[in-house]
């Protein structure tokens, strides 16, 4: 395979994080693959292939032909008292084939990442709450809050989406303040234009709280708020009001009390709305978790954690996440097409419908592999605004079956 | 395939045929999804009729059943979905809501009523990909969706810098091909984008705040370019002011800004508000009326308030901000969406004891009765947002049935009664008119010949009721609906789902807009604008749409 020419490809759309870069490049040597140019840590590493077998499909640790192993899933589901659909890495023909799937055989249906979505959804279905999408925030954001730890980590990327240097309405020096943790070194470099500063803080809920009350014009009791001297807090509150469009950013899957984060800084944003502009952005998206949750909410009417049972849908953000759901079900049906994520403990039967380079703890009763969105074959993902989806390419011919192909193979028998 | 359905009484006003006036009977033939000419060939099915009343499947041209905004409101009115589990009947266990129903119950309710066609009328183009993938979950439906443009940056620019026509013009026509779209609609022209540079109001002559651009302008000039392009349907405008005691005056003069040229005003009771009487609320509607009588440029839809829960959605984020403070429950969500435009979901419940929701339940009323030309008045509730299409029944006896229409009237918020002059209208729709109103004057306005009607060559959609004199109970079952020849719809009964198609228009346009396109997306928007464009095969599974070409008129 000395010979074989290297290939460039341009513009190639990332549906890992949620960020929806689409400005990636990939060098395409035969089965091998690897992202150059600007490419964030994650991405790099998930889009990075070498050219090896697929591992086959097997069923209990033999290797089996996809049908066979199909039939054996099959024969697991008709057999399954409870069955949880967990992971739920896929694109959306991958999210309709297993709401398909759920309507026939029975289940609940999560996400791995789906805690951080329901801390937020706390406050948006109990107030709902006033949002912005990335497009307007490059742009119009003079004013950004970033409360928590530095999120620069998870989405390598973000602030040089968020802040590129020529915006089309925010002027002079934008502002970016970190509630919270510090700025890392990437965080610093992509805002290098941008006045950066930092409110050290353990309790960003307080500051919060604080900054509505001081934007509400009235003076909070007290001297200091989470840490932060309320002189600060006063001087920021001031910026926020004379700000054109202030934004305010957080990933509650990362916040311990990510409810309470997402719940004042509604609070904050809906304060400020009264006067000037202001829109909530929370981060998340991960593994097209947004995407998988609006076809649900299409289909179902009800979002991720909802059981399918007898032809009827049932909702319950607590009952249904997988780590209670797991502890009544007997199956386990795992999906996971971006990244080798590995299923949770589970004592049931597992059906693994995996990355191929996934690490079990325990081989599981049926393992499918399957290709990634975006790498082995073509599919949509949703941003994590909820609002822009994008159409993945694939970038090389696919060995494996999407997650659609494996779950109407086990469907249909 | 050859179905014939046999001995109905076929009302079909495009082609002039009454049989419910005449009492004459004759039989439809079907051939693989088509309606043929009567031939002696042995059928595969035959449906006897027995004189039970044939329409043409019933067109929606206004109802917000996909989106983003739809699944906000979803998400926020998850007591809508738990108070309306599913129903029996269906088969898939993936239907319930009634304000905001599922993709599923969307198709099979409005199947049940005889409804075989429906427009989503505010595709945010940001979000186009999303509301196509949920259109092809609809079942039993042919779909299409309305452009939301006039708020977006890009064209506020174009408009600013002074572009010529033919740059908008290929400006909205690349627009309408990346996104897969019918027709545009305009939100709140230039509003939207306003409240973004913090305007909290713009008036049709006001200038937008950063590009000093008028609501006017924004009007004047995608009127031009979808007269250019020859988009079938006029532009869909959501105008100025929606909601606002006193947008009567703004209503009037939109009606006079658009110069004679098409121009289509969707739910129009929202904008027929005068401030009169103690309350500052009143009644606009006879001027209204009486003007788009004298416009015979001018088309509506009513927007009709049904009383009840519901949630209202809508890229009106200006007004939707405004309205949020009466939100029932006390809830809402809104967003600035991607240079573009934005959304609002707002759940309202119409009281019938409420003054104000009293008034606008009569002022629909009164646009209906008052507006002459059935082909030109629309009925909509504005799905959800004035209430559930599934209120349709309902609304149709309201128009055909004075008495019944009279002692709702009298049930009412005793101050609204004397607010209205609807006790004194005598007029009741016919049979035909209902016809004209929700089958044929919609494929008419959406340029869908092959639609709205049951002459031969039209698509086998066919909805048969049978008479009642209670009208309500008429229209709220369907004895059989075809879609493209298929049995759908048994005794009121979903039996079959079918897959429909997503009507888009292909107009002509000048492709060197590409290039400024591809660099906006680039530079401003932070996406490539070839993965904004949804292409042909992501819509209906890989089925593509059904495209209407457009021929452009000369400037």
């Amino acid at each position: 395979m000395a010979d074989v020419a290297i290939e460039t490809i341009e513009d190639v759309v990332c549906g890992f994080c949620g960020l929806g870069c689409d400005d990636l490049r990939v060098e395409v040597e035969g089965r091998e693959l690897r992202a150059a140019g600007t490419v964030c840590a994650e991405a790099a590493r998930l889009i990075r292939r070498l050219d090896v077998a697929d591992r086959p499909a097997s069923v209990a640790g033999a290797a089996v032909d996809l049908d066979t192993a199909a039939e054996a899933a099959r024969h697991i589901l008709l057999g399954a008292r409870a069955t949880l659909i967990g992971g739920l890495g896929t694109d959306m023909a991958g999210a309709g084939a297993l709401t398909d799937l759920a309507i026939r055989f029975g289940g609940v249906l999560d996400h791995h990442a789906s805690d951080g979505l329901f801390r937020n959804y706390a406050s948006a279905q109990r107030t709902g709450w006033l949002a912005t999408t990335l497009a307007e925030v490059r742009n119009r954001c003079d004013l950004l809050l970033v409360i928590g730890e530095d999120p620069a980590g998870q989405w390598g990327r973000l602030f040089e989406r968020l802040f590129p240097e020529a915006p089309l309405f925010a002027e002079g020096r934008r502002r970016v303040v970190f509630i919270g943790g510090a700025p890392g070194e990437t965080a610093q470099r992509q805002l290098g234009h941008a006045d950066i500063s930092h409110l050290a803080t353990d309790d960003p809920v307080a500051v919060l709280e604080a900054l509505s009350v001081l934007s509400d014009g009235r003076m909070p009791p007290g001297e200091a708020f989470g840490g932060v001297p309320a002189a600060e807090l006063a001087a920021l509150a001031e910026a926020m009001g004379a700000a054109h469009y202030v934004v305010a950013t957080w990933n509650a899957a990362a916040l311990d009390d990510g409810d309470l984060v997402a719940e004042r800084a509604t609070a904050l944003v809906d304060r400020l709305n009264v006067t000037t502009r202001a829109g909530v952005f929370p981060l998340g998206g991960r593994d097209n978790i947004i995407g998988v949750n609006q076809l649900l909410l299409w289909r179902l009417g009800y979002p991720l954690r909802t059981a399918v049972r007898g032809q009827a849908s049932t909702h319950d953000g607590a009952l249904y996440a997988t780590e209670a759901a797991l502890a009544d079900a007997d199956v386990l049906l795992w999906v996971s097409a971006f990244r080798p994520e590995p299923p949770p403990s589970f004592a049931g039967k597992i059906i693994a419908l995996a990355h191929p380079e996934t690490v079990f703890e325990n081989e599981p009763d049926v393992l499918i592999p399957v290709g990634t969105p975006g790498v082995d074959h073509a599919g949509t993902v949703f941003r994590m605004d909820s609002i822009v989806s994008l159409p993945l390419g694939a970038l090389r011919v696919a060995t494996l079956p999407s997650v659609a192909e494996a779950v109407r193979c086990i469907a249909e028998g | 395939m050859r179905l014939r359905l046999k001995g109905g009484r076929v009302l079909d006003p495009a082609n002039g045929e009454n049989g419910v006036a005449t009492g004459a009977v004759r039989d439809i033939e079907i051939e693989d999804g088509r309606i043929v000419a009567p031939t002696d060939s042995k059928a595969d099915a035959e449906y006897d009729l027995g004189g039970d009343v044939v329409l043409a499947g019933g067109i929606d041209l206004h109802s917000h059943i996909a989106g983003g905004k739809m699944n906000l409101a979803r998400l926020l009115m998850q007591e809508d979905r738990r108070t309306y589990p599913e129903m029996p009947g269906n088969f898939c266990g993936c239907g319930g809501g009634r304000a905001v129903p599922t993709a599923h119950a969307t198709g099979c309710r409005y199947a049940e009523l005889g409804y075989t066609t429906v427009f989503e009328p505010a595709m945010v183009g940001a979000n186009a990909r999303g509301a196509h993938l949920e259109m092809a979950d609809i079942p039993n439906l042919d779909t299409g969706a309305y452009l939301v443009l006039g708020n977006d940056d890009f064209f506020q620019r174009l408009l600013a810098a002074g572009a010529h026509q033919e740059t908008v013009n290929a400006y909205v026509g690349w627009m309408i091909e990346a996104t897969q779209a019918f027709a545009i609609k305009i939100v709140n022209p230039g509003g939207i984008n306003a409240f973004k540079f913090n305007a909290r109001k713009l008036d049709l002559d006001e200038a937008n705040p950063h590009y000093g651009v008028s609501p006017r302008r924004v009007l004047t000039t995608l009127i031009r370019a979808v007269t250019e392009l020859g988009l079938p349907h006029p532009i869909h405008l959501h105008g100025c002011n929606l909601g606002v005691p006193g947008n009567d005056e703004t209503t009037l003069a939109t009606i006079a800004a658009a110069e004679g040229r098409r121009l289509h005003l969707t739910h129009l009771q929202f904008h027929s508000y005068g401030t009169e009487g103690d309350k500052r609320f009143s009644s606009s509607a006879a001027r209204i009326a009486e003007m788009v009588n004298a416009n015979p440029n001018i088309s509506v839809d009513v927007g009709q308030v049904m009383f009840g829960q519901t949630v209202t959605a809508s890229a009106d984020y200006m007004s939707q901000y405004r309205n949020r403070a009466i939100a029932s429950p006390n809830k809402s969500i809104g967003m600035d969406i991607e240079l573009d435009a934005a959304c609002g979901v707002v759940p309202f419940e119409y009281r019938d004891r409420n003054f104000v929701n009293a008034l606008q339940w009569a002022i629909g009323l009164e646009l209906f009765l008052l507006v002459e030309d059935p082909w030109r008045i629309f009925l909509t509730t504005d799905h959800p947002n004035g209430g559930p299409f599934t209120t349709y029944p309902h609304l149709i006896r309201l128009l055909m049935d004075r008495d019944f229409r009279n002692a709702q009237l009298a049930t009412l918020n005793k101050a609204a009664q004397a607010h209205t002059l609807l006790g004194q209208i005598t007029r009741e729709y016919s049979l035909e008119e209902v016809a004209i109103l929700t089958r044929a004057a919609p494929a008419r306005i959406l340029g869908l010949k092959e639609k709205g009607h049951l002459g031969v060559g039209a698509v086998a959609d066919i909805a048969v009721h049978t008479e009642d004199a209670d009208r309500e109970a008429m229209f709220s079952t369907t004895r059989y609906v075809f879609k493209n020849g298929r049995l759908i719809v048994k005794d009121g009964l979903v039996v079959e789902l079918a897959q429909g198609t997503t009507h888009v228009a292909r107009p002509e346009f000048d492709r060197a807009i590409d290039k400024d396109m591809q660099r906006w997306f680039d530079e401003s928007v932070g996406l490539k604008s070839k993965h904004f464009r949804v292409a042909d095969g992501e819509l209906r599974g890989g089925a593509g749409p059904t495209i209407l070409k457009c021929e452009g008129v000369a400037p």
